[in-house]
């Protein structure tokens, strides 16, 4: 009873902190930075199926983000507002088949190759934008991608992310309590015994891949609609950077500790960079100190608290 | 009935040969013995048993059914399950989450990516009673890492026994324990046998472990079989006394 109440606790305060700026009067900026939160917060999430909980480190997930917001903003751009939905409904099956190819072609080799073929393959694809103009509009990306009437307004697209990252972010954490999520921390840990104990570490890892790329694919459908505005950028290696940076600020550990990295570092990117040119500069070194100082992340921080407390509570672990 | 039958099987690691034409058979119901020195080629060969890596020539039939070059998650799913040298372990679990990820398995709840890990009442039984039976129930709760290296030995055969083996393999069952360990040790493979109808194979330096509960012994030096028999059988032998001069004592 109370373990469940406990497992409770995280997302009261997602409700409370998400859901709340629904009701943030005139805080037009703030619902737009919380726009760019859960979205950019459902990525790392996502990320994180691969890097936390499995062991594997994808250095090219910014392909699926890339792929997911290229799907839905030329399909509105082409077609019409009416399309931003219907577009939105096919990012996941298109990015489905498209990491079963490239999943199947790179869980094959070992960590380092695998790391260093996702990179290889998220540069491709940015590579291909840039110079696909008939297709992309190349550098110049895609501007004033409509939505349809009902989604138009901050308030009203932050509500639409709201329910759709919050309905990923729910089948997401029943994974990551599933008995398919304990099979990939066994893998993370020993992937020999995982062998043993009669199960395919590829076959599992595979299927990891897919749902992890699957939903960072709708993460980037959704960011398409934020303004309307897309760039090749969310397909460069910087932004796959970035996610694993937040993912360790957070602390990987956690299954929301992605989210609260993200948080911070948007907020960080938001106050410095209004303040000062050398935002990017900045926000380095104060990651940097951070890592630092919190290897676990900022999760770590809070469990090592709770732990702590436990302790005093007179609470026993082990018998 | 046979349930392990090997023909021929050779494998080698650049010049080395690690198996040279190693034929033999295991019955069903038998505890089998395999010794040789450092070196000779006994994991190996369970690399080859249990599909990890395939063999050069030969062939390996299980039940009557050849399964060269079967990989090792189908091998374990139809009852050829190993224990390892060095315990292979999900070391920052704890006891009864190193069970319960093999119970999942066993009972094909793997994929199932939406219900909770530890709804099943089923595989709780099933991990509970495992760890009763191999004397684990008190440590269930104690991470893999905190646990002496015998209750490591001990848990990775218990993840073994999860998957309800036909035929068990254990590569060196008692390395690194104390005599007191081993002697335990000895029993409980007895005992394990007996109670799960189980086929053993097992790979073994400790010679009163050997000699003890062994019903066949073969001798494996550098990659060949050199002798086959019982306890007496083996401890006569003029090749095997030879291979072991000077290495050890018999
Ligand atoms: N994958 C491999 N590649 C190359 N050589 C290998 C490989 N695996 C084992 N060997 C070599 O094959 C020989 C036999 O190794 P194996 O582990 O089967 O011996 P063993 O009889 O189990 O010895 P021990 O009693 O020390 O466990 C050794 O010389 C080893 O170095
Ligand atoms: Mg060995």
């Amino acid at each position: 009873m109370m373990k469940r109440y406990k497992d409770l606790v995280p997302w009261i305060i997602y409700f409370l902190v998400f859901g709340g700026m629904l009701f943030v009067r005139g805080g037009g900026h703030y619902v737009h930075l919380a726009m760019q939160i859960i979205i950019l917060g459902l990525f790392a999430t996502s990320f994180n199926v691969l890097f936390g909980k499995t062991g594997l480190l994808s250095f090219g997930q910014a392909l699926f983000y890339g792929l997911g917001a290229y799907i839905t903003g030329m399909a509105a751009k082409s077609f019409g507002p009416d399309y931003f939905m219907w577009a939105l409904l096919a990012v996941p099956l298109v990015a489905i088949v498209v990491s079963i190819l490239l999943g199947a072609l790179s869980l094959r080799l070992s960590d380092v190759y695998f790391t260093m073929l996702t990179l290889a393959f998220a540069q491709l694809a940015w590579g291909i934008t840039i110079k696909w103009y008939g297709l992309t509009r190349g550098d110049d990306g895609i501007q004033a991608i409509p939505k349809p009437a009902l989604l138009t307004g901050n308030v009203n697209y932050y509500l639409f992310s709201f329910l759709v990252v919050t309905a990923c972010i729910y089948f997401l954490w029943r994974l990551d309590r599933s008995p398919f999520g304990s099979v990939l921390e066994g893998i993370r840990q020993n992937s020999l015994r995982v062998t043993f104990t009669g199960m395919s570490v590829f076959r599992h890892q595979l299927l990891a891949y897919v749902i992890s790329s699957s939903f960072t694919a709708i993460a980037g459908g959704l960011y398409a609609g934020i303004d309307g505005s897309i760039h090749p950028d969310m397909f460069y290696w910087t932004m796959s950077g970035s996610i694993i940076l937040m993912t360790i600020l957070g602390g990987m550990s956690g299954f929301f500790g992605p989210i609260i990295g993200v948080t911070i570092f948007v907020l960080l990117e938001d106050m410095v960079g209004r303040s000062t040119e050398y935002w990017s500069f900045v926000i380095g070194i104060i990651m940097l100190i951070m890592v630092m100082i919190f290897p676990h992340g900022i999760i770590g921080i809070a469990t090592y608290f709770g732990k702590f407390f436990a302790r005093k509570g007179g609470q026993v672990d082990n018998p | 009935m046979t349930t392990l039958e090997i023909k021929n099987l050779s494998k080698h690691f650049g010049g080395l040969h690690v198996s040279n034409d190693i034929s033999m058979s295991i019955k069903k119901g038998e505890i089998a013995a395999i010794i040789g020195p450092n070196g000779a080629g006994k994991t190996t060969l369970f690399n080859q048993i249990t599909g990890y890596i395939s063999p050069d020539n030969g062939k390996i039939f299980y039940k009557g059914e050849e399964i060269t070059g079967s990989n090792p998650e189908k091998l374990v799913k139809t009852g050829i399950v190993r224990a390892f040298q060095v315990a292979s372990l999900f070391y920052d679990e704890t006891v009864y989450n190193n069970l319960h990820l093999a119970a999942l398995s066993y009972h094909g709840k793997n994929w199932n990516f939406f219900s909770n890990r530890h709804a099943s009442r089923d595989i709780e039984d099933h991990c509970r009673f495992i760890l009763e039976r191999l004397g684990l129930s008190k440590k269930a709760e104690v991470k893999a890492f905190e646990l002496s290296h015998g209750d490591q030995k001990v848990l990775d055969i218990a993840i073994a026994l999860t998957m309800k083996p036909t035929l068990l393999l254990l590569d060196e069952p008692t390395a690194g324990m104390s005599p007191d360990e081993r002697v335990k040790m000895t029993r409980l493979i007895k005992a394990i046998h007996e109670e799960f109808e189980l086929t053993t194979l097992f790979v073994e330096h400790d010679m009163d472990m050997v000699f003890g509960i062994a019903d066949i012994i073969r001798v494996l030096v550098r990659g060949e079989l050199i002798a086959e028999g019982n306890a007496a059988d083996i401890q006569n032998n003029p090749a095997v006394i030879e291979a072991y001069l000077g290495y050890e004592v018999l």
